[in-house]
């Protein structure tokens, strides 16, 4: 038997085949697209085609992240809050707190045996998560993903004071004109960013294993910063943005076999891949 | 027909048009008094022939009259409230009347003032502890309140026309805890949304009418079979004010909300005010200690020298206790607007007295629009999976 979960978030689609054994049979990612969750399908006939294997084939869907409600071939839908802290439970079985930090949202999770007790989300707001890094990076003229690497050569530390998105491109590019190093200005941003998060997860008990996911947790400068800014040691997965999609894939087993268990008929939908459209 | 009762389509009518029966009864000569809040005493309202009128913002409309007032990073409801007057949706008012219930709202009072035209209005001062003193200090508010709306109507506020009015309003309270009684059931016998609907429909309406249709209400509820769906969750839902069905729709996709804690909810009806000689003194006395928004602090003992934490979150909170035992809630959700201050700072307490009695809660912030309630979904059904 085979399972998926599908991972449609702000900026990344994500979609992973398992079997029951929890082996990932395929995992690809796919931009969520400007027509937001339209290429979602895509993803899943990717995903499918990689595993050698037909929609028909796949005993139970599960559908998670910003995108989750309307996916037209997911057989039910989990909030992310519970998906990433499955996933991550399943790759780090002592995990007590998960940090995920993705294209508009920051999230802590406190795990007890695998599930979800607690989290905290950050506001509607864009400090603290990618959209951050990606609007300083086009300001900076460099691309998103040597943020992390030029970083390492910082030797200065600078304050970015702002946190707001909108202030803090202005105030780089105020430190760019005054003739500061680039590497100290991205680990500038790197260290603000990080204080916002870490204050977040702070609001919650932070315990370890700590584990940092998400697209974010790829720049090797924001873990350096954020073990700094928590004091923590953080375990990142080798493929930070996946975990999502896995627990989504987990929960869809665990689901289906429950319900087989217990004698039920699973609802299953009529399955049509198709683009995803918004909440109603 | 569908089972739906008569009275409540009837609510769900008023809902859809709150305004339409306040403008009948003013066409028919009657003065309407609007009212932001529920510590304004409406029993001083009704009892001189007046008809209070609840005036709410708009979780639709974007705030653009009022910015030429009030600052941007303020009280969302105090925005949009004044933002409606602005634009003149509540022009059939007769009157204002607003009340220190919280700093924003007292600050709005003086703009509000300068900025429309009503032939009527009143601002009344309000302490916000229980000392004697400061119920003292508030009868002395009424007895001004008294002054300016016996000048207004040009008839006296006789203790023997305030007294009825107290009765009538009592009624409506004991009426309102009977139809909160329905939801005791599981399933409930009326939804979170019905019950948001109810009371802005009362509050639309003049006590009398309101009483009536609440009796209607409640008899039909009984026995209509169209009743919510039982679902795994059985919410407490305690919000500064939660008046529109959308909102309450996020909770109850995949819960019961089956009691509340906000003012578009049971928080004007809780108890009843006590008939005094002097009937100020019972108006006082109420709306000070009985009415349970976070506007008011009800400290634990007068001249402690030490506080005592525990004792303190029970002397707020304990009235939960009862409440979520014979409901059988298993959850609560605390709803912040944003820069609501009294609400964000009684939060963290109110949250350690649940935590206490051993409810989950999880508390969410928006900012009183309709715009982007998909992060608000998220996080309530993350935290229903996280009870289930």
């Amino acid at each position: 038997m085979y399972f998926a979960g599908v991972d449609i978030g702000s900026t990344m689609t994500k979609v992973v085949l398992m079997d029951t054994a929890d082996r990932i049979l395929s995992a690809i990612k796919g931009p969520t697209g400007p027509e937001h969750r339209q290429l979602a399908n895509e993803v899943m006939r990717m995903a499918l085609e990689q595993a050698n294997l037909q929609l028909d084939d796949i005993s139970y869907i599960v559908a998670t992240g910003y995108g989750r409600v309307n996916v037209p071939f997911a057989d039910a839908q989990i909030t992310e809050l519970s998906c990433h802290a499955r996933g991550v439970s399943s790759l780090f079985p002592n995990v007590r707190t998960a940090i995920d930090i993705g294209g508009q949202d920051a999230k802590c999770m406190k795990i007890e045996k695998g599930k979800l007790v607690d989290f905290v989300m950050n506001d509607k707001c864009a400090a603290g998560t990618g959209r951050f890094l990606e609007v300083t990076a086009a300001t900076l003229g460099i691309r998103l993903e040597d943020m992390g690497n030029i970083s390492l050569k910082s030797t200065k530390k600078i304050q970015i004071s702002n946190l707001c998105t909108i202030f803090a491109q202005q105030e780089v590019v105020a430190l760019l004109s005054r003739g500061e190093k680039l590497e100290d200005i991205i680990a500038g941003l790197h260290d603000a960013l990080a204080s916002r998060v870490a204050a977040l997860a702070r609001r919650l008990k932070i315990e370890p294993d700590v584990v940092l996911t998400g697209g974010v947790a790829k720049n090797i400068g924001i873990v350096k910063a954020m073990k700094e800014n928590l004091g923590f040691e953080l375990l990142v997965p080798e493929e930070p943005l996946l975990t999502g999609a896995i627990g989504a894939a987990i929960l869809a087993k665990e689901i289906y076999m429950k319900a087989t268990a217990e004698g039920e008929t699973i609802s299953k939908r009529a399955r049509l891949l198709e683009k995803a459209t918004f909440f109603g | 027909m569908s089972d739906k009762s008569k009275g409540l389509s009837k609510v769900q009518e008023i809902y859809r048009n709150r305004s339409q029966r306040a403008k009948e009864l003013k066409a028919a000569g009657k003065k309407i008094i609007g009212y932001p809040c529920v510590y304004v005493p409406l029993e001083m309202l009704t009892a001189l022939g007046l008809v209070p009128y609840r005036t709410y913002g708009d979780i639709r409309e974007a705030v653009t009259e009022a910015d030429r007032a009030l600052p941007t990073s303020f009280c969302p409801i105090m925005r949009t409230c004044l933002d409606c007057d602005l634009k003149g949706k509540n022009d059939f008012l007769d009157g204002m009347v607003t009340v220190h219930s919280c700093d924003p709202q007292e600050k709005t009072a003086r703009v509000w003032e300068s900025y429309t035209d009503y032939p009527y209005f009143h601002f009344i001062d309000m302490p916000s502890t229980v000392r004697p003193e400061a119920i003292e200090y508030f009868k002395s508010q009424l007895n001004d309140f008294r002054k300016t709306l016996e000048t207004f109507t040009g008839q006296k506020l006789s203790a023997d026309k305030l007294k009825s009015a107290i009765k009538a309003h009592n009624q409506q309270r004991a009426l309102v805890q009977q139809l909160y009684e329905l939801t005791k059931p599981v399933p409930p016998l009326i939804s979170g949304i019905e019950l948001v609907q109810v009371v802005k429909a009362l509050m639309s309406l003049p006590v009398a009418e309101g009483n009536d249709l609440l009796t209607q209400v409640i008899g039909e509820a009984k026995n209509h079979t169209d009743v919510p769906k039982k679902k795994p969750a059985r919410l407490l839902i305690w919000s500064s004010s939660l008046d529109d069905t959308d909102i309450m729709q996020i909770f109850e996709t995949k819960a019961n909300v089956v009691m509340d804690e906000t003012c578009g909810g049971i928080r004007a009806y809780r108890g009843s005010v006590k008939l005094t000689t002097d009937p100020l003194d019972g108006l006082a006395d109420y709306y000070m200690k009985e009415i349970t928004c976070a506007r008011t602090f009800r400290q634990a003992t007068l001249g402690e020298t030490k506080k005592d934490y525990a004792k303190d979150i029970q002397s707020r909170f304990g009235y939960l206790k009862g409440i979520v035992k014979e409901w059988k809630i298993n959850g609560a959700i605390l709803l912040l607007v944003r820069y609501c201050d009294p609400f964000a700072f009684e939060m963290p307490s109110l949250k350690d007295y649940l935590d206490s009695i051993g409810i989950p809660s999880t508390y969410i912030e928006y900012d009183y629009t309709i715009g982007a309630l998909a992060p608000l979904r998220t996080r309530v059904e993350a935290f229903l999976e996280t009870i289930r």
